[in-house]
């Protein structure tokens, strides 16, 4: 098995790497001219990186795609644009995607695995309390969801048309929050961060989190399992914290934050306060916070991870509480 | 926005659904005179995000076709730099207006076709020189005009811009980038709104132009340093990769200078002390401090009208732009002051050019003798 991979410098991706070439998987690595090859090298080891091939590149377009993917039979997108604005992340994101995916479908590999998020799914007309699994539906209006959550529903949605359209056998991979050293374990989904100031919304939510080791095996697996084109797969780790606990763990571990508390049964209201002023000022205050923003953020919701352990074959092997350790530490074992 | 059932409202169009068309679309829903009927990229899932997130009905990814279907009164380019002449060209024989992001054009010689162009079309042109019409600017003229700083005599104009930002990331990680194929490379993408500050101020036709540019740890240049000098007012504009992004220019006068910060929306006013030795070092600080105190006032009272957002200039130049188009009134800026503009610009990088070369020539000169020695 050959892989093309995208994203093999990131965070995400170089973690990737390594389980394929821990499973002697050949890699051919797309690179931008600018990125740090080295780092990865040093990453990988030696004794790996024989197997690595460097493809210094752009998606550009179908053709160079093409010759970008090579003899690879499988492809791994893991490239994703994480900041700015909309149009930037499609920019950097969906257009891509849309190149790669035609041109994977014209060469004919055998996989197609996609990096998409667990934030694509339309949890703000889930109830609270509800299960969110891969049935859930997909949001019916990723135009009023964050930049990032945009572009990733709708490079998702590019990705099922080719499977359907041009019979691409498609894997999506849906994580939750990826955390791990270098990224610290904070996010959104804990509550704002404004200045040194973090605004704590709720604190009883689950956090759907996944340490980025437990989730570059989860996506090796998808590369390699038998029987799950045409499928996705939510990418969480067990024993999850919710937003409290985690705050708490932070203070024992001498990381206090500064927060300011807003309960469960005010965030609703206070998003709808602050999306009316945003509205009547006429954006003087960005309009970062809506109500379906809020519900789609800081619902209670229920998650499981049992379809991608019944068939990939996955297990989070890191558990919570060494997870978090290494992420103080800054260290992967 | 409320609008007068009179004045039909003028039907708009954009190309080009990057960054800066979100400004567009997010003002032009604020201007009454406008109504926003379609977008087109060359990437159709771009112009769907615009239309979706604007509430755009029409949605194209040619411009023939978009321009054929939909025959709107005016049209805004929002595209690379170097698609600024042919598009507005291409736009202009449809019987459009159009309004086109700085920088106007590629070069002069482009500018001079494309403003000939419309004079034969009968068609205005705005460029989006929109920080002459911010407030604060704004605010900056009248009190210029009422001799708070007496006679303009030099103009400084400072433009941060760390490369580690969104766009310079993108465009130093990438050598085939459209900006660095530009004549004056990132410099062509940027310098157009220190620039413009500059020139609002020195009206000289052809003023004389010094200018030289640096690279730091970048492949293309990211610094420059202009010095222009007219017959009774000079110009100083510094970019540089080396500070926190921002936007600040002074005026000075013959009897103070004020200072204008675009990013905290605020006006200083210094000035040579009244009071004589020591009282003069008590009443500079106590003059801040009132200065401070109205910039305060100034902005508390704007944010509860609700008045500071980072393009008002924009909204302010897309209102008078629309309004000359209704009332076929004067163009808010002239034809003519883009054209100026954009030759000062050509100046610039000619001579940014020129100094780079001449430093090569020194350099191989001297490696030469070293050789013979």
């Amino acid at each position: 098995m050959n892989v093309f991979l995208t994203g093999g410098t990131g965070f995400l991706g170089r973690r990737v790497v390594k389980s394929l070439r821990e499973d002697g998987v050949q890699v051919r690595c797309l690179v931008r001219p600018s990125s740090d090859v080295r780092s990865l090298q040093n990453f990988v080891g030696q004794d790996l990186w024989g197997g690595v091939e460097i493809v210094p590149g752009e998606l550009s377009n179908i053709d160079s795609c093409r010759r970008l993917i090579g003899e690879s039979d499988t492809v791994c997108h893991v490239a994703a644009s994480l900041s700015g604005g909309t149009a930037v992340m499609f920019l950097n994101t969906v257009i891509p995607t849309r190149s790669l995916l035609t041109a994977a479908a014209q060469v004919g590999v055998r996989r197609f695995v996609q990096i998409s998020s667990l934030g694509v799914y339309g949890a703000a007309g889930l109830p609270t309390g509800a299960q969110l699994d891969e049935r859930t539906p997909l949001d019916s209006h990723p135009e009023l969801r964050d930049p990032y959550t945009y572009s990733k529903i709708v490079q998702e949605q590019i990705g099922w048309e080719t499977h359907e359209r041009a019979n691409l056998p498609l894997t999506v991979i849906r994580p939750g929050v990826i955390y791990g050293p270098g990224r610290g374990v904070m996010s959104n989904r804990v509550g704002l961060k404004i200045g040194p100031l973090l605004i704590k919304m709720g604190g009883s939510q689950t956090l759907p989190y996944t340490y980025v080791d437990n989730c570059a095996s989860a996506v090796k697996q998808a590369c390699l399992a038998e029987g799950v084109d045409g499928e996705a797969f939510n990418i969480l780790d067990d024993g999850l914290p919710t937003g409290s606990q985690l705050l708490r763990k932070l203070r024992r571990a001498g990381q206090g934050v500064r927060s300011l508390w807003v309960p469960r049964p005010m965030i609703g209201p206070l998003s709808s306060v602050y999306e009316w002023y945003s509205s009547w000022s006429q954006g003087q205050l960005p309009g970062v916070i809506t109500r379906y923003r809020s519900d789609s953020m800081w619902k209670k919701l229920k998650y499981t991870n049992e379809k991608a352990k019944a068939q990939l074959g996955w297990r989070p092997l890191v558990t919570f509480d060494e997870a978090f350790a290494r992420s103080l530490a800054g260290a992967s074992a | 926005m409320p609008h007068s059932p009179s004045t039909p409202r003028l039907r708009m169009a954009l190309i080009g659904c990057g960054q800066i068309a979100d400004a567009h679309l997010q003002e032009a829903a604020k201007v009454a005179s406008v109504e926003v009927v379609a977008v087109c990229d060359m990437h159709l899932d771009l112009a769907h995000q615009a239309a979706a997130r604007f509430h755009v009905p029409g949605i194209y990814d040619n411009v023939d076709r978009m321009l054929a279907e939909i025959k709107p009164d005016v049209v805004h380019i929002t595209t690379p730099a170097h698609t600024h002449g042919p598009l507005t060209l291409k736009v202009l024989a449809a019987g459009c207006h159009v309004y086109v992001e700085k920088p106007f054009t590629l070069d002069e010689l482009e500018a001079e076709a494309v403003i000939t162009a419309a004079e034969s079309e009968d068609r205005k042109l705005c460029v989006g020189h929109d920080q002459l019409f911010d407030p604060t600017w704004l605010d900056c003229r009248s009190r210029i005009a009422a001799g708070h700083i007496g006679t303009v005599r030099h103009i400084e104009s400072t433009l941060g811009y760390p490369i580690s930002g969104q766009f310079g990331a993108v465009v130093a990680g990438d050598p085939r980038h459209w900006v660095r194929q530009l004549p004056g490379g990132l410099f062509q993408n940027t310098i157009s709104h220190p620039l413009y500050r500059i020139l609002d101020l020195l009206p000289d036709p052809h003023p004389r132009v010094e200018a030289r540019w640096d690279r730091t740890k970048y492949e293309f240049p990211t610094e420059l340093w202009v010095q222009l000098r007219g017959t009774d007012v000079t110009g100083s504009l510094t970019f540089t990769s080396s500070v926190y992004a921002q936007r600040v220019t002074r005026v000075y006068g013959d009897q103070g200078m004020l200072e204008v910060d675009f990013d905290a929306q605020t006006i200083r006013r210094h000035a040579a002390p009244k009071l004589p030795g020591a009282f003069g070092r008590l009443e500079m600080p106590f003059r801040q401090w009132r200065e401070g105190a109205r910039n305060l006032r100034r902005n508390l009272w704007r944010f509860l009208k609700s008045e500071i957002h980072y393009f008002s200039g924009m909204r302010n130049l897309m209102t008078a732009f629309y309004r000359s188009i209704q009332q076929n009134s004067g163009q808010p800026i002239t034809n003519a002051e883009m054209l100026r503009v954009t030759r000062i610009m050509d100046e610039i990088f000619a001579d940014c050019r020129a100094r780079e070369a001449g430093v090569v020539e020194i350099a191989s000169e001297t490696q030469e003798l070293e050789a013979v020695r």
